[in-house]
């Protein structure tokens, strides 16, 4: 069976020349995401007799539904459920670049980080403790340099693992914002349907940051009143 | 009963991004030392690049260095895919010798316009090299950063400016790396006025006509085709701005990524990425027009009229003829009115056209062939109207896929034949007022 | 003292108070790390004098003046 990845990360972390690495050009696909703009590059690499499906989702900072890049990426990773996510984060620009790792947990996907441009976060004056950022996350995180094709071989060793033991990211919030979670997701849970198409905790997160198209989704729903008495 | 008001404020969407960050600030607390390490490389390149009285000058040369490397650097490769070109039409003439169709058809129909065309892959390819390395190595951003008030209060976001680069090299890449400008009205200016800019494909109509109608005066008639291209690329933005994408261009929040020296390796696969669209292009649209203008002038309505004919009355004759008559107050005749048809299919076509149609081989004879029968302001007038109208066919193609509107590719096609038409109209009564409409005159 | 991001000058460093505006900017703002609590440090204009570049989290972003506008931070920095 072939394995779906797929490879999400900020803008300028070095993403394609990491799909570069995993997929030669020649068995590249490019095309576009059905009915947008926005370039859709797949293609296929076997690693240990198995084969995987690697999937470039376009770069972004967020999943918001506001930007085309960010809905087709959130759309894709929703609908799509893909075995693993990649989530590529610039080590020189750890903090900002742990936001969409955090988005991504929030989704309850099952991630890989793949800790990039590790030779520069150094020249910064870096210095990442990648097994303590691994536990304190709870996903693996590999070190690579892409540019000099440092680091592959542990990230396809990394994606394989993730595929043959799916560990779902989870993110726990201070307990003042749990307790909300808790309560829309106790009222989500009532539309079956809804919740399993979902994860039950990032619609409440979505919710509560009243997003266009969770709102619309709950709007069809006959949840509607008792969840704006959490908000009222 | 806790309200989400009572937890996160007036604001919760703003509140919880600050909430994640906070999150992160824990994580990283214990997983992340930094040393001071004093100003980075990054950060003094930047002293000078980003400089208040430097920075829109080292812009300026930047864009000219770029230009330049395209030119220079190209000239050795010119010459090695000219002797290929050669060497490759001259094997196909010996082993098709005897049969006299299939000879026309591959040494003037192919080889005779090829050999002058595909030399100029050289210049496209390398600009787009050069274009590659500085936005690898994080330069674009900083020239976007630089540029966006000035293209601002022109109606477009300091990003199309990397659209409007690219835009030298070949327009269809161009138009599609569009995609990078967030907000439709952006997005679509920037596509509907990129057309305009003089892309790498044009160039061999200027070098046959400049050296022809200006000798001594080439470059710097080819200087101003490429100015007149930027001009008319920014009133097109700013009329689009004005009348039917009215309102503010996008916000400008925008990373500055740290500098960095591209690998080879990466800037050639991303030369390449780009490249390979105006090869797909040549491959076919060049190719195609090549065979059916050949076809269509080696064949009339009395049949095949053999080796080096009499164009006049072929197809292409008879198609020249029918739109004559719209050209005539810019001096054209029906040989330059059927080059511009065939000039649709992919621009360089008209030299190619132009060659079969006088019957002569090589730049030189049909320069000479040109200066026999048209005038300078004639001359000007054809290359403005290459310039401007219509791209060719495959640039229609991607607009159409880039705008996803049959309107807006019509809008884009109608409004480049009637600018080409009123400047080339222009040029030509400004040059015969100053007694460059005389044929042989210069 | 409370003031508008956009009034600092070169070199100035203040904590983020509140990030106003309209939806999907103000997001993307906060989204980018400009958010109430955040230390940002005014870099440089544009030589034209606009868009703006401040370094935040640790990277350089810039905004336009008129975005800028929108966020308030307070110049009395802590630590």
């Amino acid at each position: 069976m072939t394995v779906r990845v797929a490879l999400i990360g900020n803008p300028n972390v070095g993403k394609s020349v990491i799909f570069n690495n995993l997929v030669p050009g020649a068995r590249q696909h490019v095309g576009n995401w059905p009915g947008k703009t926005v370039e859709k590059k797949t293609g296929k690499y076997r690693y240990k007799g198995e084969e995987y499906e690697l999937v470039d989702l376009p770069g972004c900072y967020s999943l918001t539904a506001r930007a085309v890049d960010e809905l087709v990426s959130r759309t894709y990773i929703l609908e799509e459920k893909p075995d693993v996510v990649v989530d590529i984060v610039d080590a020189s620009n750890v903090e900002r670049n742990l936001y969409l790792t955090l988005l991504l947990m929030e989704l309850e996907t099952n991630i890989v980080v793949a800790l990039n441009q590790m030779d520069v976060a150094k020249s910064k004056g870096y210095t990442i403790r990648t097994e303590a950022l691994a536990s304190r996350l709870g996903v693996p995180v590999v070190e690579t340099i892409a540019t000099q094709k440092v680091g592959m071989e542990k990230l396809k060793a990394a994606i394989e693992n993730a595929a043959k033991s799916p560990k779902p990211a989870s993110l726990t919030y201070p307990s003042d914002i749990e307790d909300l979670i808790e309560k829309l997701v106790t009222i989500l849970s009532a539309d079956a349907s809804l919740v399993t198409h979902h994860p039950a905790r990032w619609l409440a997160i979505k919710l509560i940051e009243r997003d266009k198209e969770v709102l619309e989704m709950i709007q069809e729903t006959t949840l509607d009143s008792k969840i704006e008495e959490v908000f009222a | 009963m806790k309200r989400v008001k009572a937890v996160l404020g007036d604001d919760p969407e703003i509140a919880f991004a600050e909430r994640r960050y906070k999150m992160i600030g824990g994580i990283l607390e214990e997983c992340l030392t930094k040393t001071e390490t004093g100003m980075t490389f990054s950060d003094k390149l930047d002293k000078v690049l980003l400089n208040k009285y430097l920075g829109i000058p080292i812009f300026l040369i930047l864009v000219w260095a770029l230009f330049q490397f395209s030119i220079e650097a190209s000239g050795v490769f010119m010459v090695i895919i000219e002797t290929a070109l050669v060497t490759v039409g001259a094997f196909f003439g010996t082993l098709l010798e005897g049969n006299e169709m299939a000879t026309s058809l591959v040494q003037d129909g192919i080889f005779g316009g090829f050999a002058f065309i595909l030399p100029f892959l050289a210049p496209i390819f390398l600009m787009f090299l050069g274009i590659a390395w500085l936005e690898d190595s994080g330069y674009f951003a900083r020239a976007a950063f630089v540029m966006d008030k000035l293209l601002r209060k022109l109606g477009v976001h300091g990003k199309t400016f990397i659209p409007m680069m690219l835009g030298f090299g070949c327009n269809i890449p161009a138009i599609m790396a569009c995609r990078s400008i967030e907000g439709e009205k952006d997005r679509m200016i920037s596509i509907l006025s990129n057309p305009y800019i003089s892309c790498g494909a044009r160039l061999p109509v200027y070098v046959l006509f400049a050296a022809a109608f200006f000798p001594g005066f080439e470059g710097s008639v080819i200087f101003s085709m490429y100015m007149l291209g930027l001009a008319v690329a920014i009133f097109t933005a700013w009329l689009l701005r004005k009348t039917l994408f009215k309102g503010e261009p996008e916000p400008f929040i925008m990373e500055l990524p740290i500098y960095r020296v591209p690998t080879l390796r990466e800037s050639v696969l991303h030369m390449w990425e780009r490249g390979v669209v105006f090869l797909k292009k040549a491959g076919t649209w060049l190719f195609l027009g090549a065979i059916i203008l050949w076809f269509m002038s080696a064949f009339g309505p009395a049949g095949y009229l053999g080796i080096d004919p009499d164009v006049s009355v072929s197809y292409t004759g008879i198609l020249g003829g029918l739109i004559q008559p719209i050209f005539a107050p810019l001096g054209f005749d029906w040989r330059l009115g059927a080059a511009l048809i065939f000039a649709f299919l992919a621009k360089e076509i008209a030299v190619e056209s132009l060659g079969i149609i006088f019957a002569v081989e090589g730049d030189i004879a049909i320069g000479g062939a040109l200066a026999g029968v048209f005038s300078p302001a004639t001359a000007a007038a054809f290359m403005i109207f290459i310039l401007l109208y219509i791209p060719c066919v495959a640039a229609v193609g991607t607009i159409k896929s880039e705008t996803n509107s049959w309107k807006w590719t019509l809008f884009s096609v109608v409004y480049s034949i009637i600018i080409a038409y009123v400047i080339a109209a222009i040029a030509f009564a400004l040059l015969s007022a100053i007694g460059l409409g005389v044929i042989g005159g210069a | 003292m409370e003031t508008k991001l956009s009034d600092l000058k070169s070199g100035n460093i203040a904590t983020v108070t509140k990030v106003a505006g309209s939806g999907a900017v103000k997001r993307r703002i906060a989204d980018m790390g400009i958010t109430p609590g955040a230390r940002i440090e005014m870099i440089r204009n544009a030589p034209l004098g606009d868009p703006i570049e401040f370094k935040v989290r640790g990277y350089l972003l810039t905004l336009r003046r008129s975005e800028a506008e929108d966020v308030m931070v307070s110049t009395e920095v802590q630590r």
